[in-house]
C-alpha cells in the first residue's frame, strides 16, 4: 500500500512537471503555423496543435489554438464540404475551451466571431444573414469584456475589406479598423501578455499586411 | 472514435503511473515509424494526422498518403490517423524497433448532420438556416414578375396556377380558398389588400419581414388543418442583428422603417403612404381608375430574448386603403324580376360597367413566445387577432349605389410542446382554438353573419432511425362548433435517401375544410369537405444543382354542391341565398406531374430554374351542374426564371417567362350538357417580366435602384369570357374577354438603408 502511494505521488510529480511543459511545444508549433504560408505546412502544424490539445486536455488555450488553426484552414481550403468539416471541428474545440474556462472570455468570443465569418465565406450569398449576425453578436460580447482587444478590430477590418464596395465594404472603409487595431496591437506588444503563448495575441503581422493593402489604393 | 489511454485510469492506476514515469524518465531510444493511410477506395489520404495516442509523436501524410515520424515510446501503443473529412482510424501496435509499412484504413466521414435525409414531398422551403433548401428568402425578392410579393413569387414554383384577375394561390386543382396562409403558425384572414372583384391585389406580406417561407402543395403537417390544398407558412425574423434605418420611394408610394436594437431586445417600426397615380400613369390600364388606390400602412414590433433559448415577439400592423375603379359589371344580365328580390345588384343588370368604391381598414396583432428547456423540450405559445373592416360601394357615383359593408374578425390561440427524446426522435403535441366571424351587409334589408369556433388537437412524431430514413406520422382532431362536426385526420410522410445525392419522399393524409364562407354567410350549414392526398417525390441535388420530380393523386369528397339541376350561373360573384339548396354530394379528383430544375453552378453568377406542372383535374362542386375542369385550371404551367449578376456593374438582371395553356370557360351559346360544360378553352397565357437592380453605396447608405417591367411584350392575356344576356336569359353579341387590370406595366423605385451609423464601433 505504501508502495502504491509512493508511486502515485511520483506519478503526480511527473504529471505536474509535464503540465508546465505544454507552453514550449505550443509556442513553437503555433509560431510555425502562424508564419508559414503554404496550406500543407499549415495542415501539418495544425495536426501538431491537435496532439498538444489531446495531451494537455485540461488547458483551455491548447483547444483554443486548435480551433483557431482549423478556422484558418477552413478559409484556405477550397472544397466546401471540407471547409464546413474544419469548422465543425473548430466549433467543438472552441466549446472545449469554453467549458474548461466555465464561461467565455473575450478571446473565445473573438474566435466565435471568426468561425462565423469563416462559415459565411463558404457560401456568402446564402449565409451572410445568419453568420453575419453571429459575427456581430460575438464581437459585441467580446467588446463588453475587453474593449481593447485588437483582434476584434482586425476581424472587422478584414470583413469590411472583403465585402464588395456596393454592399458598404472596400479598402477605404476597412482602413480605420486596421489602424485602430494597429494601435491596440502596439499596446498589447508592450505588455508581458503580448509575449505569453497562454494569452492569445495573434494577428499583428496580418493586420500590418492588410493595412498596407488598404493604403495602396488611397495612393492610386 | 476516440482512443484515449486516460480512460483506463480507474482500472489500473499503478500500471499507468509506472507507464507515465517510464515515458517521462526513460526517453532515450528513437524509433522510426512509417506507413501509409488509404481510404475505403484505396486512395491515399493526404494531410492526415498520424500519431501515437496520447503522445506528441506523430506526422502528417503527404499527397501519397505516406507518413513518417520518430518516437521514443515502446511496447504496446495505439497508432491513430485523423483527418477532417474521414473518420478516425486506430491500430494497436507493439513498438520494439523501427517500424515501416503500417497501413491505416480510413472511412469517409460518417454523414454529417446536414446530410441527414429531410422530408420534401409536397413542400418547398425557403430558409437561411437549412443548408439544403431549394429557395432562399432573397430569391423571392429578386424574382422578376413577383414584384417583391411573397405570394406572387410562389406562383413561379410547381403546383400553382398563373393568376391575373384573382387573389390567392390556386394549388393543384384547388381554388384560392383551399390554401391557408400562416404567419408564425397563425392563420391569416384577408391575406390580400382589399379590392374590387376581378382585380388582383398584392398580398400584405413584404419580402423582408420573413426569415423563412415554406410552401406546401399537399401532404402537410398535422399542425395545420382547414385547407384542402396546402399551406403557405411565413416565419417572421427573430432578433434583428443591427439597428438600421431604411427608406424608399417608388412609383406606388414612399415608406420608411427603422430598427432599434438593444442587447436583448429590439423595436421595429415603419410606416408608408401609397399612391398609385404614377404607376397607373405609365401603364396601359384596362379599367378606369377614377379614384386611384391610396393607402396608409403602419407597423410596430417588439422582440425580446429573456434568455439564450427563449424569444418573445409582439407585433401590430394596421392599414387603411381606398380605391375607386370602373369594372365590367359582374352582374350584367341579371333581370330585375320577382325572383331576384334578394339580389340588390339586379338593378344594375343593364350596365356594362359599374363604379366600385373600396375603403378598407385592417388591423393585425400577433404575440408569440418560444422557449427551449435544456435543449430537450420546447414550448411555443401564440395568440393573434385580426380585424378587417371594408366599406365598399357597388355602383358608386350613381343615385342608388349598393353599400357592401363587411367585417371579418379572427382570434386564434395555439400552444405546442415538443419533446426531443434524442436528436433523432421527437414528439410534438399541440392544440389550437380559433374563432372567426364575418358580417356582411348589402342594404338595410340584407344582412348576413356567422361566427365559427374551431378546436383542434394534434400530435406528430418525427423519427430518423438511421441517417437515410425519416418518418413523420401525425394525427389531428378537429371540431367545428358551427357545423357540429368532429373529424380525425391522419397524416404521414417519409423520406429515404437512395444515394449520396438523391432521395425519395412520400406523403399522404386526409384534410378537412369548412364549406366556403359564402354558404355559411347565407345561413347554410353543410358539413366538412374532404381531400385525400398521395404524393411521391424524387429529388437529386448536387453542387448547387437540383432536380425534383413529383407526382400526386388527390381525391375530393363531400364538396359542397348547390342543387340546381342543369342550369349554370357563370357569375363567380353570384348571390347565395338561404333558399339555395346545398349538400355535400360534390366530388372530384386531381392528378399531376411536376418538375423543378435549378442550376446555380454551370455559369458563374447565373442562377436559373425551370418549373413545369401538368395537371388533370375535374370536380363537381359549387354550382357546377356536371363534373368538369374548373375555370381556374390550365393543364400546363411553365415558368423559366433566370438571374444574372454582373459584378463589374454591381447590377442584377432577372427575367421570368411564364406560360400557361388555355383555361376552361363557360360558353352559353352551346347546349348545356356533360360534354359541353366548361369545354371551351381560352388562348394560352404568356408573360415575360424583367427586373434590373443596381446596387451602390453612397457613403454609408446602401442603395438599390430597381426597374421592373411586367408583360414586356404587352400580351393581351385572357382569363375567360363574359357573355351578355337578354331579358329571357339568352346570350347575345360577342363575348367580353376577362382581362387583368393591367397589361404591360413599369415600376421604378429606390431603396436606401443605413446600418453602420454606430459611432462607437471604432
Amino acid at each position: 500500500m505504501k508502495k502504491m502511494i509512493l508511486m502515485g505521488a511520483m506519478a503526480l510529480t511527473v504529471l505536474g512537471a509535464k503540465a508546465q511543459d505544454f507552453k514550449a511545444p505550443l509556442e513553437k508549433t503555433f509560431t510555425i503555423f502562424d508564419t508559414s504560408q503554404a496550406l500543407d505546412a499549415k495542415v501539418e502544424q495544425a495536426n501538431k496543435l491537435a496532439l498538444i490539445a489531446k495531451k494537455w486536455d485540461g488547458e483551455w488555450v491548447t483547444h483554443y489554438y486548435v480551433a483557431f488553426a482549423k478556422t484558418v484552414l477552413a478559409y484556405m481550403e477550397k472544397d466546401a464540404n471540407k471547409r464546413d468539416a474544419y469548422l465543425d471541428d473548430a466549433d467543438k474545440e472552441r466549446e472545449d475551451a469554453v467549458s474548461i474556462l466555465k464561461k467565455d472570455n473575450d478571446e473565445t468570443y473573438v474566435l466565435a466571431a471568426m468561425i462565423a465569418n469563416s462559415r459565411m465565406a463558404v457560401d456568402p450569398m446564402n449565409r451572410w444573414q445568419k453568420y453575419g449576425q453571429l459575427f456581430t453578436q460575438n464581437l459585441e460580447s467580446a467588446k463588453e469584456l475587453n474593449p481593447d482587444n485588437p483582434r476584434m478590430y482586425y476581424l472587422q477590418g478584414t470583413s469590411k475589406l472583403f465585402t464588395p464596395k456596393a454592399y458598404g465594404g472596400g479598402k477605404k472603409i476597412a482602413l480605420p479598423y486596421f489602424e485602430k487595431a494597429e494601435a491596440l496591437f502596439e499596446k498589447e506588444a508592450a505588455t508581458p501578455a503580448g509575449h505569453d503563448i497562454t494569452k492569445p495575441h495573434w494577428g499583428k503581422n496580418h493586420n500590418e499586411m492588410f493595412m498596407a493593402q488598404c493604403k495602396q489604393e488611397d495612393k492610386e | 472514435m476516440q482512443l484515449n489511454i486516460r480512460l483506463r485510469f480507474p482500472r489500473a492506476f499503478t500500471i499507468i503511473s509506472s507507464f507515465l514515469m517510464l515515458t517521462a524518465l526513460a526517453a532515450n531510444a528513437q524509433y522510426k515509424i512509417s506507413g501509409t493511410v488509404i481510404d475505403d477506395k484505396n486512395r491515399p489520404v493526404k494531410g492526415a494526422n498520424v500519431y501515437l495516442d496520447n503522445t506528441l509523436d506523430g506526422g502528417t501524410t503527404d499527397s501519397l498518403g505516406i507518413f513518417r515520424f520518430t518516437t521514443s515510446e515502446k511496447g504496446n501503443q495505439t497508432i491513430v490517423a485523423s483527418e477532417v473529412s474521414h473518420e478516425n482510424a486506430g491500430l494497436p501496435i507493439v513498438i520494439a524497433g523501427d517500424m515501416s509499412g503500417i497501413v491505416l484504413h480510413m472511412k469517409a466521414n460518417k454523414v454529417r448532420d446536414l446530410d441527414v435525409v429531410t422530408i420534401t414531398a409536397g413542400s418547398f422551403d425557403a430558409s437561411n438556416d437549412k443548408s439544403k433548401t431549394v429557395l432562399k428568402p432573397l430569391d423571392i425578392v429578386t424574382t422578376a414578375g413577383a414584384n417583391a410579393d411573397v405570394v406572387k413569387a410562389i406562383e413561379m414554383l410547381p403546383g400553382t396556377q398563373q393568376t391575373g384577375t384573382d387573389n390567392g394561390l390556386f394549388v393543384r386543382g384547388g381554388d384560392a380558398s383551399e390554401l391557408a396562409i400562416l404567419v408564425d403558425e397563425m392563420v391569416v384572414q384577408n391575406a390580400f389588400f382589399s379590392g374590387p372583384p376581378g382585380v388582383a391585389t398584392r398580398s400584405r406580406f413584404g419580402a423582408f419581414q420573413y426569415q423563412g417561407v415554406s410552401f406546401s402543395s399537399g401532404g402537410y403537417s398535422a399542425r395545420y388543418g382547414q385547407a384542402l390544398s396546402g399551406v403557405l407558412e411565413l416565419n417572421t425574423t427573430d432578433m434583428p442583428d443591427k439597428s438600421t434605418v431604411n427608406m424608399g420611394i417608388n412609383m406606388a408610394g414612399i415608406y420608411a422603417s427603422g430598427t432599434k436594437k438593444w442587447k436583448n431586445s429590439a423595436l421595429d417600426f415603419g410606416g408608408g403612404y401609397n399612391n398609385l397615380t404614377p404607376f397607373y400613369g405609365l401603364a396601359t390600364t384596362n379599367f378606369k381608375f377614377y379614384d386611384v388606390p391610396v393607402g396608409y400602412t403602419g407597423n410596430l414590433r417588439y422582440v425580446w430574448k429573456p434568455n439564450k433559448d427563449g424569444i418573445l415577439k409582439v407585433s401590430a400592423n394596421g392599414s387603411y386603403t381606398t380605391s375607386g375603379i370602373a369594372i365590367p359589371n359582374p352582374y350584367r344580365g341579371i333581370v330585375d324580376t320577382g325572383i331576384n328580390t334578394l339580389n340588390p345588384f339586379a338593378r344594375f343588370g343593364t350596365d356594362s360597367a359599374i363604379d366600385f368604391q373600396t375603403r378598407d381598414q385592417y388591423y393585425y396583432t400577433n404575440a408569440s413566445y418560444r422557449q427551449m428547456f435544456k435543449s430537450k423540450y420546447s414550448l411555443y405559445t401564440a395568440a393573434s387577432y385580426s380585424l378587417d373592416s371594408t366599406r365598399n360601394s357597388f355602383g358608386a357615383n350613381t343615385t342608388n349605389p349598393v353599400p357592401i359593408d363587411e367585417k371579418d374578425q379572427r382570434a386564434q390561440f395555439r400552444i405546442e410542446g415538443k419533446d426531443y427524446f434524442t436528436s433523432r426522435l421527437n414528439l410534438m403535441v399541440g392544440g389550437e382554438v380559433q374563432n372567426f366571424s364575418i358580417s356582411k351587409e348589402f342594404t338595410d334589408t340584407l344582412r348576413e353573419h356567422f361566427s365559427e369556433t374551431q378546436l383542434a388537437g394534434y400530435t406528430e412524431l418525427e423519427w430518423t432511425p438511421i441517417n437515410i430514413l425519416a418518418i413523420r406520422p401525425g394525427l389531428r382532431y378537429e371540431h367545428s362548433a358551427l357545423l357540429n362536426t368532429d373529424h380525425i385526420a391522419p397524416r404521414i410522410s417519409m423520406a429515404v435517401k437512395t444515394s449520396s445525392y438523391s432521395q425519395v419522399s412520400l406523403a399522404s393524409g386526409i384534410f378537412y375544410q369548412n364549406p366556403d364562407n359564402l354558404y355559411l354567410l347565407a345561413g347554410l350549414r353543410p358539413g366538412q369537405q374532404e381531400a385525400i392526398h398521395y404524393i411521391a417525390n424524387w429529388q437529386y441535388s448536387r453542387n448547387d444543382r437540383i432536380l425534383r420530380i413529383e407526382g400526386y393523386y388527390k381525391q375530393y369528397k363531400d364538396l359542397v354542391l348547390e342543387k340546381n339541376d342543369s342550369i349554370f350561373d357563370p357569375n363567380t360573384y353570384r348571390i347565395i341565398t338561404p333558399y339555395t339548396v346545398v349538400d355535400n354530394s360534390g366530388y372530384g379528383h386531381a392528378e399531376g406531374l411536376e418538375l423543378f430544375y435549378r442550376d446555380k453552378k454551370t455559369v458563374k453568377n447565373l442562377d436559373y430554374w425551370i418549373s413545369y406542372s401538368y395537371i388533370d383535374t375535374k370536380r363537381k362542386y359549387a354550382n357546377y351542374p356536371y363534373e368538369a375542369t374548373p375555370t381556374f385550371i390550365a393543364n400546363h404551367n411553365l415558368n423559366l426564371v433566370a438571374k444574372y449578376f454582373v459584378d463589374k456593374w454591381q447590377t442584377n438582371f432577372s427575367a421570368t417567362y411564364s406560360f400557361a395553356s388555355g383555361r376552361p370557360y363557360y360558353n352559353p351559346e352551346v347546349p348545356l350538357n356533360s360534354q359541353t360544360f366548361l369545354n371551351d378553352r381560352t388562348p394560352d397565357f404568356n408573360n415575360l417580366a424583367l427586373t434590373v437592380a443596381y446596387l451602390h453605396s453612397f457613403g454609408k447608405w446602401f442603395t438599390v435602384f430597381y426597374l421592373s417591367i411586367d408583360n414586356i411584350t404587352n400580351q393581351h392575356n385572357i382569363f375567360g369570357y363574359r357573355y351578355n344576356y337578354d331579358a329571357t336569359g339568352a346570350a347575345y353579341g360577342s363575348p367580353n374577354p376577362i382581362v387583368p387590370a393591367l397589361y404591360r406595366s413599369i415600376f421604378l423605385g429606390v431603396n436606401m438603408s443605413l446600418t453602420q451609423f454606430k459611432k462607437d464601433e471604432l
